[in-house]
């Protein structure tokens, strides 16, 4: 036989035997709890109360915060007790629990229930729960001047009737109606005193069946005078209803075990009637109650849908959310590609021009401007870090388009959008989370699918992430369809995503015809956020966070990879030349890569450059522009501008073209709605290099330059992830799969770009 | 109220957020996060985890790093906070 612990007997050495007159150490020291769901302004009202009086320290064998003050009237004493937020006493939680025990246990004289008038239905049940179970309750309706600002009028005496217990209205942030808090706190503690706590009558009532075996169950405990004299009878019997544990866990008494079966007997009838859980019963009719009294007393509650609904009814349907969210993309990408673009311009002339320069002449006051060494700067580290720096504003814009939507709450209905469409392919809705988190970066979307409870489903969305084109593929759209498509920079870059998506789709349809078959999955429901205006401090540290990692693999990755690209170029392994000092062609790096050149001949583009830079992108993508940069890489000729101005003029000059640079990028704003203020003027590659890549796709497609190019992109946007997301898809999905997945993506990036190539070969023939 | 939430789950064709059914069922949308809350406890709705946790996720110089533990300054471009979604669980599942 256990005995019932007493959490609270240190505070009320007779709370644990007390008959219902408590013993109090002093006739007018009144213990008070502050009761109340989470965020309702309990803290504010103890503040305001107890002033400076006050100490915390923590609940009994719990880690949750107790604050006690003393608040003084006259000759009465309160003890205020700041109860941890909760919004049922199911005993679920510890703060749960810390609430239900105190009421019960420590039978304040009076609970001050605070209560959100702006969320009066869901505050109502708490506050139904504490009228059950003590008759001395003050309802503290705060956030009146939220619910004011709402719209909403709350009819408070009418609220206070169906109740049965006094409402204060409240605004606790500034003080007002404190002054009638207290009152009613005197009025209804000194009332409490010569009260029995517990016979009185909550003002609910339940279903019929459920209240009659709650009369039975409460005739039963009042034979049980220990029990009659700890809880309040309906309470306990309430309790003893819904709850299959609680039995067990307060009998210490003979007679209580056939307390037990009783209420198990009850409990067995009364399920066999509903056939669904008593608490679930009893919880639905205290939640009509309260639908019932939040009917009657609160007025003017905005009815009409508010613009966010308007917004929504079209941002969140299944066609045109469909069309906005590839709207919103369109202009994403006309952002990083049209906008960025006088950006690009300025870097890649800073670096091409300037910096070059500069580079030079200080090699050339150190009298090393032709050995290994400037070629090793020029060639290697200026040609590859610097060909893929050019890209940064690009991926800046992209970053800043995805912060936008993100912080303005709209790719949660994105999600929602494309929830739909994911299950229609049998995949679970939750599966684009991985799959958008790819437009960013393949490897935390395939970490990502973690998320996803079923293992079929994490495999399937981890095979189809890397289709996701990721944000190092964008510079290489970039890079070639400013060369090739100068006019339709935007439509081919989106045309790369939308092709990735419609790979995956199709991929993961198979997948699911053949390999993964799977049963339904219910509906979802979504909490989905409120729209708010983007800040300019979270967009912009968005922005410079995911740039920054950008930048960081900029001076690492490639760094390296560039170097060790030049050395293998710098190598000669026929003709006559030196180290350092040899024609491309004839270097170990043109003929490593002209081996595997021959693959790519019939896509248009196979020659020793392209594979190199497909095989270097391997490693990174972003490696990709890099390799192509430096492989076409002309020779730096003398700076383009007729005399040495000298480095402070030519610094002034850079600044000075800087700021045309913004004042373009603002000007090419309206072009995002198809006004054009340039006259297709254009910006990336620099002027050699561009050249020199189209005259390398002309003469290995035979005269199919451009459509050799698209071919490129799609297999670059196809092809096997880079090495970081080969490694995070075995570390998810194993090297099964993971073996799988790179040999398929070869496959298909082959036979795409295949298609693109002869088909469009055949076309335009 | 309560169960009510459960059949709209059980009948719904697509997607619902919290917004649509606290109109559908004339329910205050507050109320409705404690009715499912309740079925969340009671194991009769599930909650997906977002991919809250990945948000965290860091690669640095194209290594990743794993969960909450890189040293380095950089973060993988693009992760997403995704909101709190409820399903109906499977039965025997919880
Ligand atoms: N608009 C408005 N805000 C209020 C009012 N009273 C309190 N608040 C704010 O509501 C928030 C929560 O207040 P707290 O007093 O900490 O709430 P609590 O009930 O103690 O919260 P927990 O202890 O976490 O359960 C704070 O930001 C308060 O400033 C009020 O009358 N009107
Ligand atoms: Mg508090």
């Amino acid at each position: 036989m256990k005995t019932k612990r007493c959490a609270y007997c240190e505070e009320h050495p007779a709370a644990d035997l007390a008959p219902p007159s408590r013993v109090r150490e002093d006739e007018r020291t009144f213990i008070v709890a502050l009761a109340g769901n989470p965020n309702t302004g309990k803290t504010t009202i103890f503040n305001s109360l107890t002033g400076s009086r006050q100490h915390t320290g923590n609940w009994p064998g719990k880690t949750v915060e107790k604050k006690e003050g003393v608040w003084k009237q006259g000759d009465d004493r309160f003890r205020i007790i700041d109860l941890p937020g909760a919004y049922s006493l199911s005993a679920f939680s510890a703060e749960e629990v810390i609430a239900r025990d105190f009421i019960i246990e420590a039978r304040p004289d009076v609970v001050i229930v605070v209560a959100d008038a702006t969320n009066l239905e869901r505050n109502l049940y708490l506050v139904l729960q504490i009228l059950e179970m003590t008759p001395s309750v003050v309802v503290a309706l705060n956030m009146m001047d939220a619910a004011r600002a709402q719209g909403l009028h709350i009819d408070i005496d009418r609220l206070s009737q169906r109740l049965g217990a006094p409402v204060v209205p409240l605004t606790a942030r500034t003080g007002e109606g404190i002054g009638r808090l207290t009152e009613t706190l005197v009025r209804a503690a000194h009332e409490s005193r010569g009260r029995d706590p517990f016979r009185f009558t909550p003002p609910n009532r339940y279903s019929p069946p459920i209240e009659q075996a709650i009369a039975r169950l409460e005739e039963a405990i009042g034979d049980h005078s220990a029990l009659a004299q700890r809880y309040p009878p309906r309470w306990l019997a309430l309790q003893l209803l819904q709850d299959a544990d609680f039995c067990a866990e307060i009998a210490s008494l003979p007679g209580d075990e056939e307390l037990c079966r009783r209420a198990e007997r009850e409990r067995s009838r009364l399920q066999a009637l509903y056939q669904t859980d008593i608490d679930a019963l009893i919880a639905e009719d205290r939640y009509a109650w309260i639908h019932d009294v939040v009917g009657e007393v609160i007025r003017g509650q905005p009815q009409g849908p508010t613009l966010s609904d308007r917004v929504d009814a079209v941002a969140m349907h299944p066609i045109s959310g469909l069309i906005i969210f590839f709207g919103l993309m369109w202009v994403v990408f006309k952002l990083s590609t049209d906008v960025a673009a006088p950006f690009v311009a300025w870097i890649s002339l800073f670096i091409n021009d300037y910096l070059a320069h500069w580079v030079l002449e200080l090699l050339a006051l150190a009298h090393l401007e032709s050995t290994w060494f400037a070629s090793l700067l020029t060639d290697g580290i200026l040609a590859g870090v610097g060909g893929v720096l050019v890209f940064v504003p690009v991926l800046m814009f992209l970053y800043m388009g995805m912060a936008i939507m993100e912080d303005s709450g709209y790719m949660a209905r994105a999600a929602f959008v494309m929830d739909r469409y994911m299950r229609y392919l049998g995949l679970e809705g939750k599966s684009f989370v991985p799959l958008v988190l790819g437009f960013g970066c393949n490897v935390p979307a395939i970490y990502a699918t973690r998320t996803l409870e079923n293992r079929t489903d994490r495999i399937l969305t981890g095979l189809l992430v890397p289709f996701m084109s990721c944000s190092a593929r964008l510079p290489v759209y970039v890079l070639i369809a400013g060369i090739f498509f100068p006019q339709f920079r935007t439509p081919a870059v989106l045309t790369m995503y939308i092709l990735g998506i419609v790979v995956a789709l199709t991929v993961g349809l198979l997948l699911r015809k053949t390999l993964f078959k799977r049963s339904e999955t219910s509906a979802l429901l979504i909490e989905v956020p409120a729209y708010r205006l983007p800040t300019v401090k979270n967009v912009w540290m968005e922005m410079t966070l995911r740039t920054r990692a950008f930048l960081e693999s900029a001076t690492t990755i490639i760094m390296t990879v560039s170097i060790v690209i030049w050395l293998f170029m710098a190598i000669p392994v026929s003709g006559e030349g030196a180290f350092a000092d040899t024609p491309v062609d004839d270097s170990a790096f043109a003929h490593l890569a002209g081996a595997i050149s021959p693959a790519f001949e019939p896509l248009g583009f196979g020659n020793w450059q392209n594979a190199s830079a497909l095989m270097s992108g391997f490693i990174a993508k972003e490696v990709v522009v890099s390799t192509l940069a430096q492989v076409y890489h002309a020779p730096l000729e003398q700076p383009s501008h007729e005399e040495d101005l000298g480095f402070w003029a030519e610094a002034r000059l850079a600044v000075a073209s800087f700021f045309q640079a913004a004042l373009d990028t603002l000007k090419a704003i309206p072009g995002i709605i198809g006004i054009d203020l340039f006259d297709g003027e254009e910006a990336g590659a620099p002027p050699g290099l561009g050249a020199a890549i189209r005259q390398g796709f002309e003469s290995a497609s035979g005269g199919y330059g451009a459509l050799a190019a698209f071919a490129f992109m799609v297999f670059v946007l196809l092809y096997t992830p880079c090495m970081a997301t080969v490694a995070a898809m075995r570390h998810e999905l194993g090297g099964k799969w993971t073996m799988l997945s790179v040999i398929t993506q070869l496959t298909i990036a082959w036979i795409a770009a295949f298609i693109v190539f002869q088909g469009g070969r055949i076309l335009f023939s | 109220m309560l169960h009510a939430i459960l059949h709209e789950l059980q009948t719904a064709s697509g997607p619902m957020t919290l917004r649509q059914l606290s109109r559908r069922l004339g329910v205050q949308e507050s109320a409705l996060e404690g009715m499912i809350q309740f079925w969340v406890r009671k194991g009769r709705l599930a909650v997906d985890e977002g991919a809250g946790g990945v948000t965290e996720m860091r690669v640095c110089s194209g290594i990743v790093c794993g969960l909450r533990s890189c040293p380095g300054p950089g973060a993988c471009p693009l992760t997403l906070k995704t909101p709190a979604r409820f399903r109906l669980s499977v039965p025997g599942r919880h």
